[in-house]
């Protein structure tokens, strides 16, 4: 669909540079799903902690891992390191504290 | 580099597991040790009846007991058998033979009004079963390898599907860039580089979004194209997908200068798009409220729906190549909206704040669906360049595209009709908000006037305050009068 003149449709003067959309519309058109998951993940690894449970440490393994697989790329890394770490030592502080399996829940 | 980070935990995760089982398998190294406990036992007085294995109940053969080993903590009270799995068969084999010796030594005399032992027998015995962590077998952590199973099935399927969305975002890109090139000076830029070169390239947001910006071109300030693929990369997501199939989208953004559109508002697409774009966006809600109308009048497919500002405006857009185009790509069609009020989605304004007329631009918005209904392959990506036709067909149509002139008057009476709603609307609140404010100002100042501590000072300053609030009143009392002598 060019026009027909030489130069096409395409002119160099008009040419406005990108601007990423401001932030202030951004909160609520963008998808909560990896700020929940961080903060669910901190939650349940807390818990593993604490209560030592080791089934709320796994989940918090997962929350992590599912918060790092939607992460916009715009996102700290170090956010996500800190909450993968944080579950990672409370899956193995629940075993050096009694290291025997998982029962199932039935 | 964004595997490497995934990969590190995984492992970290796995080494931990042996580690932590490691620490209790040296207390097992003592069991042999365990058999010669002859010391503890209760009935050491009767070990000279050679047994290389740990003294047993004197009358019957002990039961064979099932575990292989026992740790320490197992108190001797009990009549089980303190023995290792190595041990246990030489046990048996002599104490039947040693059984009846035994027996025979005894005096019956010695164990007056003692119990009988036989009875002693009849005392349930209880077998601990070993603790799981301590038997030597990994079958026992069955949920830890299942859970670990599980991450790595995520990693997999992250890895899978993040490769797949680049795959069809750059097949997109490929199929759509001479297009884009014969049309834009600039095609692809991130805003962070000083000149303005095209980077010729997908802007990735995330691992299922990518942006690309063009501009530089006649009738338009720019074209903003955002791929928003489905999120094949969260495991998650793909069996939500199984349950409720999603598609993935193309949604384009054209940004107009202010003279490359009339006033209008105009939105065609799918009967479900257009209701709910009806209830969310601020100009369709406001301009267009009118329930959609069948696009089978302007010889639309069925299943599309057309809201409009006025009739005439549909004629305007809905020629006959708009047709053919809109006819033939229906089914990737989900909505197409040009409004030059566009302000995007209704903001929910919390109570009590004053409203500011939300900033309007002049823009072109396109949604299309990828066919594939999110089992696309990058084939399908061409599919959607004579949409890209039409797009670009809009953009030049739009600045042609001009409303007579009771057109023009209908559109011009709408939009001062929005304005004195809206104005209407925040008069209350921004009359509560002036008041609020004066209120704030006086308590500030009698306030000041209390924290005064020379009195000498406060009634001066209270002085003045009054003679303030007088001026203020003197003021208004000459306003109503001009008002009056007005309306006279």
């Amino acid at each position: 669909m060019s026009a027909n003149n030489m130069s096409g449709p395409q002119r160099v003067n008009k040419i406005i540079r990108y601007k990423p959309p401001s932030t202030e519309a951004n909160p609520t058109l963008e998808d909560p799903t990896p700020d929940y998951m961080n903060l669910l993940g901190m939650i349940f690894s807390m818990c593993g902690l604490m209560l030592k449970l080791k089934w709320c440490a796994w989940i918090a393994v997962y929350c992590s891992f599912i918060s790092f697989a939607n992460s916009r790329s715009s996102e700290d890394t170090k956010q996500m390191m800190s909450s993968f770490m944080l579950s990672i030592s409370a899956v193995v502080m629940s075993y050096l504290q009694n290291p025997q399996p998982m029962s199932p829940p039935w | 580099m964004r595997s490497v980070y995934l990969l590190l935990p995984a492992l970290l995760l796995l080494l931990a597991l042996p580690v932590s089982r490691g620490r209790y398998n040296d207390d097992f190294d003592d069991g042999e040790d365990l058999a010669d406990f002859a010391d503890d036992n209760d009935f050491a007085e009767f070990e000279d009846v050679s047994e290389d294995t740990a003294a047993e109940p004197e009358t019957a053969p002990p039961p064979r007991v099932a575990p292989p080993a026992q740790p320490a903590e197992d108190d001797e009270d009990e009549a089980t058998v303190e023995l290792e799995e190595d041990g246990q068969e030489d046990g048996f084999e002599d104490s039947d033979t040693q059984d009846q010796d035994m027996y025979s030594k005894y005096d019956p005399d010695e164990f007056d009004g003692m119990e009988k032992p036989s009875q002693s027998l009849k005392d349930p015995l209880i077998i601990h079963t070993v603790p799981a962590h301590l038997q030597n077998s990994w079958e026992s952590y069955y949920m830890e390898i299942l859970m670990v199973t599980g991450l790595l099935a995520y990693i997999m399927n992250y890895i899978i599907g993040k490769n797949k969305n680049s795959r069809l975002a750059t097949a997109w890109f490929n199929s759509h860039r001479e297009l884009l090139e014969s049309n834009f000076a600039l095609v692809g830029d991130d805003g962070t580089s000083k000149d303005a070169v095209s980077t010729g390239k997908l802007n990735q947001e995330n691992e299922h979004i990518y942006n690309l910006w063009c501009s530089g071109r006649v009738c338009c300030e720019g074209m903003l194209i955002q791929l928003k693929f489905v999120k094949r990369q969260d495991l998650l997501n793909v069996l939500a997908r199984m349950m409720r199939p999603v598609c993935d989208q193309v949604q384009i953004k054209v940004t107009l200068n202010d003279e490359d559109m009339d006033t209008f508002v105009f939105a065609v697409g799918t009967k479900k798009a257009m209701a709910r774009m009806q209830k969310e966006m601020q100009d369709l809600s406001e301009f267009c409220s009118d329930k959609p109308k069948s696009g089978a009048k302007y010889g639309l497919p069925e299943l599309l729906a057309i809201l409009t500002e006025m009739g005439e405006v549909t004629d305007g857009v809905m020629d006959s190549k708009m047709v053919h185009y809109i006819t033939n790509h229906a089914d990737k069609i989900e909505s197409i909206h040009f409004s030059d009020q566009f302000s995007g989605a209704k903001v929910v304004q919390e109570d009590g704040q004053p409203l500011k007329l939300p900033e309007t631009k002049k823009t072109l918005l396109f949604t299309f669906n990828v066919p594939g209904m999110g089992n696309t392959s990058p084939k399908d990506m061409d599919t959607l360049l004579p949409l890209m036709n039409m797009v670009i067909y809009s953009i030049d149509k739009v600045k042609k595209l001009r409303l007579n002139r009771e057109g023009k008057q209908k559109a011009d009476k709408n939009r001062a009709r929005v304005e004195e709603n809206f104005l209407k609307q925040t008069h209350n609140q921004r009359q509560e908000a002036a008041q609020t404010r004066r209120e704030e100002k006086k308590r500030a100042e009698k306030e000041r006037i209390m924290s005064e501590e020379d009195p000498e000072r406060q009634r001066r300053l209270e002085e003045a305050a009054q003679r303030r609030d007088q001026k203020k009143i003197e003021k208004k009392q000459m306003k109503m009068k001009q008002i009056k002598v007005k309306a006279m």
